[in-house]
């Protein structure tokens, strides 16, 4: 086991970090920015480094710093947490070259999986469902006509040399498909001066499933079931839930079973996660992997209980997977929402500030991982997710039930939070039926913003 | 902040048309407003000794920490631009590059900070006349460490 590890990151993830130190007995040591001087995760660990300015570009995702920092220290390894480095190749790389431990798989793995073409590749290579999709550019109304036969309707016209949503037309049928084709062409080749397009099957409704995979440097790799992160906004989770009210147990077993394969494929070490977007009718497709611990790590720990974290590091140091993830089974529900401090009400308009008073929630069944505390200032310059409460029950309706008591007990005074909207989606009739794919939060504010036109419900 | 410090924060807000200015550090607070006449009005909270709704035990960690707990009105230090081992002279041999009563200027080489196995040369950037040396040779330092006192000319 290593006697010291370094934590390249900050906020409520380093702190997560530090105490899977502490409980394996390796000392931690923290880095942080000037805006970070009082946070919780520099208090916590036994040695703190200042590495820079408060700007992420001056500080956290200053390798040669954080490279120093770990020089000075002495530690035997980096954990990246998630987002700063953490699916840098290089950074991973020059870990390596200094004889310091990267806590995750190798940059090759980054690199690999981090290129989603590649991936798509690789997945396909494997056997793995990817959206299906025209092998390249479609030249002619005929070989539109036979790529969408061959994927099924409805289909999605892009523009290969596309973005911003231009030279994108749906088809759910040969008309509107020759109509489509021809009138992406011209909007593409106006806005980038490229008639060409491509092909991809459309899934309406889709439900963003990702699998948690563990893997050891002996080759065993296990996947730890799956969390459905369909609750999103804009593409960023605001909720996420294991299992997933939509999977069964052969479904599960299908597409862990595929996630394997695929870690397999690129000899994968240490955690990662598998996202696959499926439709109402179970159909799966792959999307992409992330080669890091992810934020919603704790809803997998709660259901499976393991600890992913703190594995993550035995596995670093060479352990092999431990008894804990032998014959894994979901043995209760688990609900994540995430506190973020923004006005949801507002346009989502950060909300950076002192936190007066704070009173998190606690009794049976709840967890929260966070790095705030009464009289804490908030920083402007990182993300705003300021902790994570989770629900634990022995069925979903248990966990749905712990989670509306938390969410109604928590107070976080002197800046907005997006607890209220959790409140709503709580309290939502088709969520707690389990009935929601990605556009249920947006479906839900349009529907507030209908029916809510002069009042401000705080 | 000393009045100076203050002076000129006042002054740069006369010339941008600003009317509220606000700076916390630490423990330190300041707030400057302007009223409608465009009389500046400040508030400058002493430090207080802790936190009102922190729980006990969060006091600042031991090792290798700099915390800046009360405003200090004193001589400028030169602080370190980065994280590595601190070295006063070009060789174990040689004499300092700076020591008490040392005169430099902005391309004074005055210590040496090795990070990642190079030597990085840091240089005064000001001039003044050393009062200080705070940094110890072979020690560890972190960013924004004070290395030198210095009285500036």
């Amino acid at each position: 086991m290593f006697e010291k590890v370094l934590i390249a990151n900050r906020g409520e993830i380093a702190l997560r970090i530090i105490r899977a130190c502490k409980e394996l007995g390796v000392h931690s040591v923290a880095v942080y920015s000037e805006a970070d001087q009082d946070s919780l995760h520099v208090q916590l660990a036994d040695e703190a480094i200042c590495i820079g300015k408060a700007p992420s570009n001056e500080s956290y995702l200053k390798i040669d710093r954080i490279i120093s920092a770990a020089e000075i220290a002495d530690v035997d390894a980096i954990h990246p947490g998630y987002g700063f480095l953490s699916e840098k190749a290089h950074f991973a790389e020059v870990c390596e070259s200094c004889h310091i431990k990267f806590i995750g798989p190798s940059a090759d793995s980054i690199r690999r999986m981090g290129d989603k073409a590649i991936a798509r590749d690789t997945a396909r290579k494997a056997g793995v469902p990817i959206t299906p999709g025209s092998d390249g550019p479609v030249e002619t109304e005929q070989e539109a006509i036979r790529v969408a036969k061959k994927i099924g309707y409805p289909v999605m016209i892009k523009a290969v040399a596309g973005g911003g949503g231009k030279g994108m037309r749906p088809a759910h049928n040969d008309v509107s498909l020759v109509q489509g084709f021809h009138a992406a062409r011209m909007e593409a080749e106006k806005a980038f001066g490229n008639p060409s397009v491509y092909m991809e099957k459309l899934i309406i409704n889709p439900h963003h499933i990702e699998f948690q995979i563990m893997a050891d440097t002996k080759g065993k790799i296990v996947h730890v079931g799956e969390r459905d992160c369909s609750i999103q906004r804009r593409n960023q989770k605001l909720l996420e839930e294991s299992p997933s009210p939509l999977l069964t147990a052969d479904l599960r077993k299908k597409m862990g079973r595929a996630a394997i394969k695929l870690a397999e494929s690129v000899n994968y070490v240490n955690a990662g996660t598998l996202e696959f977007l499926m439709d109402d009718a179970g159909n799966y497709y792959f999307m992409e992997m992330n080669t890091r611990i992810q934020v919603e790590h704790p809803v997998t720990e709660e259901v499976y209980g393991v600890d992913l974290v703190k594995e993550q590091i035995r596995i670093a140091a060479g352990e092999p997977l431990g008894k804990d993830f032998d014959d894994l089974k979901p043995l209760r529900h688990a609900i994540e929402f995430r506190v973020n401090a923004e006005d949801p009400f507002n346009n989502f308009q950060p909300s950076p500030g002192k936190i007066d008073l704070y009173y998190a929630p606690g009794g049976h069944g709840i967890r929260v991982d966070s790095h705030v505390y009464g009289g804490y200032s908030i920083p402007p310059y990182y993300d705003s997710m300021i902790g994570k409460i989770i629900a634990i029950g022995r069925d979903r309706k248990t966990a749905l039930d712990r989670m509306t008591r938390a969410l109604d007990e928590t107070i976080i005074r002197g800046i907005r939070t997006t607890i209220p909207l959790g409140q709503l989606i709580l309290k939502d009739v088709e969520f707690r039926r389990g009935k929601y794919s990605t556009s249920f939060v947006q479906n839900l504010m349009d529907q507030r913003a209908q029916l809510m036109p002069q009042y401000d419900l705080k | 902040m000393d009045l100076k410090e203050i002076k000129t924060v006042i002054d740069l807000m006369t010339k941008n048309g600003l009317t509220e200015f606000e700076l916390e550090k630490g423990q330190f607070k300041i707030r400057i407003c302007k009223d409608g006449q465009g009389t500046p009005q400040y508030t400058m909270q002493a430090p207080v000794p802790t936190i009102a709704h922190a729980p006990t035990y969060l006091q600042p960690s031991p090792a290798a920490h700099v915390a800046d707990s009360a405003p200090k009105i004193s001589l400028p230090s030169i602080n370190s631009p980065m994280v590595g081992t601190f070295y006063g002279s070009p060789s174990p041999d040689s004499s300092p590059y700076a020591v008490v009563g040392t005169q430099v200027n902005e391309e004074s080489v005055i210590c040496i900070i090795e990070a990642m196995k190079v030597m990085n040369e840091i240089k005064a950037e000001m001039s003044g006349i050393i009062t200080e040396v705070l940094g110890e040779s072979g020690k560890p330092v972190e960013f924004g460490q004070p290395l030198f006192r210095i009285k500036p000319l």
